[in-house]
């Protein structure tokens, strides 16, 4: 209860601070006193966006954007997402009935498994050691939302929301497979099927700070902005980056669409220099890049919203 | 990295930038808390400060290439570029309402520097921590928002939204001990 009471008594005190600025600091415990210090400091914090916002029109002053390199395994392109659960039969099946995927790789080890499928034009990779499940969610174009939708269900997906007519232009549904990831079925009606520049299949990203984390895949992989739709008070309701030749969607954190952090399998052309680069933009180290016995050099790292990249690139000389 | 190879390496960069504008993103990382920082102390007003600390990074960007690196901080140049941009504004303020304060010194002193240093590092810090932590701290101080709506907004309770002011404060307290324990060992 002592605790409850420290901060209660700090939050009385920064809303004093904030309230007037000029006025002594407010008179509170000693030991809040480091805390309340920090308040004091942080009024000057700058609003949430606006860095983003002018690293943007920077960037299209000069084009300051780097492009992460392409060269990866066939089939493959330089962003793929890693669905982290632990019943790999009860996963892939669901993807094959739900969504007609082609299993294209399965191995299993005394630590875990691992299993590539193929949906339409993209792969997905899954992979489990019996740990705490990842799910995520992924944005999936197809031809006929309404009947991928059935057969969602059909597969022992529940549904999140029906199909619906969307303002920007889509059919859409929702589905949770029953590891827990979320599929948003959607046709792209002006189309047909998948919206230009966009796959089969697209991470989408639900972070807390989609302009903090926007900035954070620029400065650690190179990724450029293509679309951000914000209301007026700064809230990013969906924004599209581009990494090297994929796409990565996401709208602010809101309602039922909280954080579910996701694993990226991310080629890149030099594992090592990425990896420094993703650690310098303050991503943390997961494991140091090492040839793994598959043919890759691999390095992880966990960015600041908790989503873990693994980096790879075929092993030189392999 | 000690003194003289950050030189190094900040000499590196902007000879890198001044080649490739690409790399000036690495540049505006390094600095914009730094600037954003020297200019809010001053004006006091968010969206002039914001204005501002736009208004030299792109004189930056735009005098990048006539730059040349005489063992100067980088910042040191940015800070010129922003104390020019303050006077400016403070001068065109004073032919518009008479009112002038242009005896004050705008260069920053060595003291000024080191708080500088303190407070951009502060700011950084807050890009780093837990997700919900971060947006907390940015919704009440970057925007000023009550805690009844940084709740509404972030779709939790009072109660854990003072809780996760309370954790993000005590963490950024760990991070700067932590950090200034480094400089002085």
């Amino acid at each position: 209860m002592a605790n409850g009471s420290l901060i209660e008594q700090l939050d009385q005190a920064v809303e004093a601070i904030l309230a007037n600025p000029e006025a002594p600091l407010p008179r509170a415990s000693a030991r809040i006193a480091a805390e309340l210090s920090i308040a004091v400091e942080l009024r000057n914090l700058p609003r949430a966006d606006f860095k983003a916002r002018l690293r943007s029109d920077l960037e299209r002053t000069t084009g300051m954007t780097a492009q992460a390199p392409t060269k990866f395994r066939e089939g493959f392109h330089t962003i793929t997402p890693y669905l982290v659960v632990n019943d790999a039969v009860g996963v892939i099946d669901f993807i094959k009935q739900a969504f007609g995927a082609q299993e294209m790789f399965r191995t299993g080890t005394a630590g875990g498994w691992h299993a590539e499928v193929k949906i339409g034009d993209s792969m997905v990779m899954l992979g489990g050691s019996g740990g705490t499940p990842n799910p995520t969610s992924i944005h999936l174009y197809v031809k006929d939302a309404d009947a991928v939708y059935e057969s969602a269900l059909q597969a022992g997906g529940v549904s999140l929301h029906g199909p619906v007519d969307q303002p920007y232009g889509d059919r859409e549904a929702s589905v949770e497979d029953p590891a827990g990831n979320q599929w948003y079925i959607a046709t792209h009606k002006a189309t047909g099927h998948v919206p230009e520049g966009l796959r089969t299949v697209t991470p989408f990203l639900h972070p807390i700070g989609a302009p903090q984390m926007i900035d954070f895949l620029k400065r650690a992989f190179g990724a450029e902005e293509l679309s951000r739709a914000e209301s007026p008070d700064g809230v990013v309701h969906h924004a599209t980056v581009k990494i090297g030749d994929s796409m990565v969607e996401m709208g602010e954190a809101h309602g039922p669409w909280q954080p579910m952090p996701t694993t990226f399998y991310l080629y890149v052309d030099d594992v090592d220099a990425w990896y420094r680069r993703a650690l310098e933009a303050g991503a943390t180290s997961r494991a140091e890049p090492t040839d793994q016995a598959y043919g890759d050099r691999v390095g992880g790292v966990a960015d600041p919203f908790d989503n873990v990249w693994y980096l790879g690139s075929p092993i030189k000389g392999a | 990295m000690t003194a003289p190879e950050v030189d190094t390496a900040e000499r590196l960069l902007i000879e890198a930038a001044q080649k490739d504008p690409s790399r000036f993103a690495e540049i505006y990382e390094n600095n914009f808390h730094h600037v954003y920082a020297y200019i809010a102390r001053r004006v006091g007003d968010r969206d002039v400060a914001e204005d501002l600390t736009s208004d030299v990074f792109h004189k930056a960007l735009a005098g990048l290439p006539r730059f040349e690196w005489r063992g100067v901080p980088f910042v040191a140049w940015l800070l010129r570029i922003a104390s020019n941009a303050i006077i400016d504004r403070a001068k065109r303020a004073a032919h518009e309402t008479g009112i002038a304060n242009l005896d004050e010194p705008f260069d920053a002193s060595p003291q000024e520097l080191d708080e500088l240093e303190k407070r951009a590092r502060l700011f950084k810090l807050v890009e780093r921590l837990p997700a919900d932590q971060r947006k907390v701290i940015e919704l009440r101080f970057g925007e000023e928002k009550s805690i009844r709506e940084v709740a509404n907004q972030l779709a939790r309770s009072e109660g854990a939204v003072k809780q996760l002011q309370f954790r993000a404060l005590q963490n950024l307290r760990a991070q700067l001990n932590v950090g200034s324990g480094e400089t002085n060992g």
